[in-house]
């Protein structure tokens, strides 16, 4: 820079120097006028002017501007060097460090993403916070779980994010005593769900808590269902087992003498095993299915031909109960990929309550091509199912009428097995009712491709 | 730290715990509805013991405010913040004290409450708690439009809130053994409706926080 000064220094007044002394000699020569030569002289020193202008502070306005773009956070301008001097020198410096800010911001990025990326892929919910509960992360699950969005949350308090007592109280918590802390919470928004919270102070230097969300509300109500199948299950098997040991004792203490009695009661003790026995068939029948669940033979099966065959064997107890049964399956059911003996239990179980909750009219059994699958409609104009119970009736051992119910020697589990099967054959089951009127079953089960 | 960053921070905080106070009676609302249609008579219990909490913490906001009023003489938005703070504390207040009675009633029917009685009280209790979160919501994010939208469900909790009250007093016509039961029903549409009112307030305070001005939602 100073030797390109000191050259246009010398170099720019020589050159005007002589310019105006050749314009000077021409004049007083007579070629050129006085006027002419002085407006040519203008012109050339203006020009020499700009020139200099140019050469000196060009350079530098450049390197200003790149500079400033890359003050701007703009890494991909390079600066071309033309010279070696001190303002050469600068260009290359700000090249090199642009090159090197480049390089350490690639790697500060790739080092977020592997971070975002790790984040985002947790199962668990991530919400971490500053000294002052104020949100400075979440993740994906926290979004989704809580509906919020990480931009419009970041910045702002943990309380004004999820709005929960509890939590804020153990973010302060967790700070205040620098130890993590854990906790189950039920958070209402946006729907209520179930946590289990672990809180763990930040530790080298900034204050803050990183807290884990898991979600554990679907697990809590797999065990109470647990529990309350465990409970259904005994209850189930000890009432027929009660009765048995009643009459047992009964015959005991002197009914055996009158052989009129004793016959009445060994045909209820009868009653009660075989009910007993059905009971403990379908619990194993119940538990291999849900354990069998994923390989279930899977054959080509036509399905017109099970239904057909598990009807005929209703005949005679539709007949005795002064109903009818009316069977419609078109011949052009395409076969659907399943366990032929599965299938006609689903069928039995689903016939076998028509009929039992039948008093009066006709059972249907109706078969059409849906969506490439087959869907099997079981109508009656029985008792019908409350609303309250339509939810309910898949459930084991759920029961809408108790007393009838009894009365009727289901052991309350048929239609779980049937549900069980149809979803296992990857299928669904469904069901409308009005109470009084009857129901209808859907089976819908999918095609063979 | 400077007089008015100070004064900053402490209205700040004045939000966080109005926000607190709004969780507990949200969960209030939330765990009332739970023991009646439930019937869990401890979780009613629970909200009855619950309400100290949400009444301590009013008194010592609502304290604060004054003070705040007293040594900072707050002017403009400053003195809107506090105003609509107060109004919001009483307000919640007002709801932590409907939950209470909704589980005082969950008391009184559990055990004998007829299932079919309950009718749309369900839908009508996720309206209203649903009322009560998007006002608070609206508070938290200055959200004016979303205020204005949380009134206009009023109109569909009032008409629910009728529809069942008639529907009420007809299965009471029917049942007549029932009436000591679902007179209490009765109250509870009616305190749920109230809530909805509240939150109603809570939406006309945050849209005259924000714009200045008082419009009557209701």
């Amino acid at each position: 820079m100073l030797r390109r000064l000191q050259r246009l220094a010398i170099t720019g007044p020589l050159m005007l120097w002589a310019v105006l002394t050749v314009l000077w000699v021409l004049s007083s020569a007579g070629y050129l006028s006085q006027t002419v030569a002085m407006v040519l002289g203008f012109f050339l020193a203006l020009a020499v002017a700009v020139a200099m202008r140019r050469l000196i502070s060009w350079p530098l306005s450049r390197v200003a501007e790149t500079a400033g773009q890359m003050a701007e956070g703009d890494l991909s301008q390079t600066l071309r060097v033309y010279e070696s001097d001190e303002m050469g020198k600068l260009a290359q410096s700000l090249n090199q460090m642009a090159q090197r800010l480049r390089a350490t911001l690639s790697l500060v990025t790739e080092e977020k993403n592997r971070m975002q990326a790790i984040l985002d892929s947790m199962a668990d919910g991530v919400i971490a916070v500053d000294g002052e509960t104020r949100v400075i992360l979440i993740n994906p699950v926290v979004e989704e779980a809580f509906g919020l969005n990480e931009e419009a949350s970041l910045g702002k308090t943990v309380l004004e994010v999820v709005r929960d007592y509890d939590l804020d109280r153990l973010f302060r918590e967790a700070l205040d005593s620098g130890r993590p802390v854990k906790q189950e919470l039920r958070i209402l928004t946006p729907e209520p769900r179930l946590f289990r919270v672990h809180l763990t102070p930040m530790r080298g230097g900034q204050r803050g808590v990183v807290a884990l969300f898991r979600d554990i509300t679907e697990r809590r109500q797999l065990e109470k269902m647990r529990t309350e199948f465990v409970a259904n299950a005994s209850h189930e098997l000890r009432t027929p087992l009660t009765s048995i040991r009643g009459f047992i004792e009964a015959l005991r203490d002197g009914a055996l003498e009158d052989p009129e009695t004793a016959r009445r009661f060994l045909a209820i003790i009868d009653e009660e095993t075989k009910r007993l026995s059905e009971l403990v068939d379908d619990l194993l029948q119940l538990a291999s299915i849900e354990e069998r669940r994923r390989s279930f033979r899977r054959q080509p099966v036509e399905l017109a031909s099970i239904i057909q065959r598990v009807s005929d064997t209703f005949a005679t107890r539709v007949q005795q109960k002064g109903l009818r049964l009316r069977v419609d399956l078109p011949d052009d059911l395409p076969p659907v990929l399943g366990d032929a003996n599965l299938l006609s239990q689903v069928f039995h179980n689903l016939l076998d309550n028509a009929v039992k909750f039948s008093e009066k009219g006709e059972i249907v059994v109706r078969a059409r091509q849906e969506n490439g699958g087959v869907a099997v409609e079981i109508a009656d104009n029985g008792i019908g199912i409350a609303p309250e119970h339509l939810t309910r009736i898949f459930e084991r051992f759920f029961r809408a009428d108790k007393s009838r119910a009894a009365s009727s020697g289901g052991t309350g589990l048929g239609l779980a097995i049937v549900k069980h099967i149809v979803e296992g054959h990857g299928g669904e089951v469904r069901v409308t009712s009005r109470l009084g009127e009857g129901s209808v079953f859907t089976v819908i089960l999918p095609g063979h491709s | 730290m400077s007089y008015r960053r100070n004064f900053d921070v402490e209205l700040a905080e004045l939000k966080q715990d109005i926000l607190r106070m709004a969780s507990l009676v949200e969960q209030s609302i939330y765990k009332a509805m739970e023991a009646l249609l439930k019937q869990d008579p401890l979780m009613a219990k629970d909200v009855i013991t619950g309400d100290d909490v949400v009444d301590r913490l009013r008194y010592e906001v609502e304290s604060n405010c004054i003070r705040l009023i007293a040594t900072q003489q707050p002017i403009a938005r400053d003195l809107r913040v506090i105003v609509t703070g107060i109004k919001i504390l009483i307000n919640l207040e007002r709801m932590g004290d409907h939950a209470v009675d909704i589980a005082r009633a969950a008391m009184c029917v559990c055990g004998r409450m007829p299932a079919k009685a309950l009718e749309k009280i369900p839908e009508m209790a996720r309206r209203v708690q649903l009322m009560v979160k998007e006002g608070l919501d609206a508070y938290v994010h200055g959200d004016v439009e979303k205020a204005r939208v949380m009134c206009a469900m009023d109109d569909e909790v009032d008409e629910i809130y009728n529809l069942t009250f008639q529907s009420l007093i007809s299965y009471m016509e029917q049942n007549p053994h029932s009436i000591p039961c679902v007179v209490y029903l009765l109250l509870v549409t009616r305190y749920l409706e109230r809530l909805a009112d509240r939150a109603t307030n809570i939406g006309e305070d945050v849209i005259y926080l924000v714009t200045g001005e008082w419009q009557e939602l209701n």
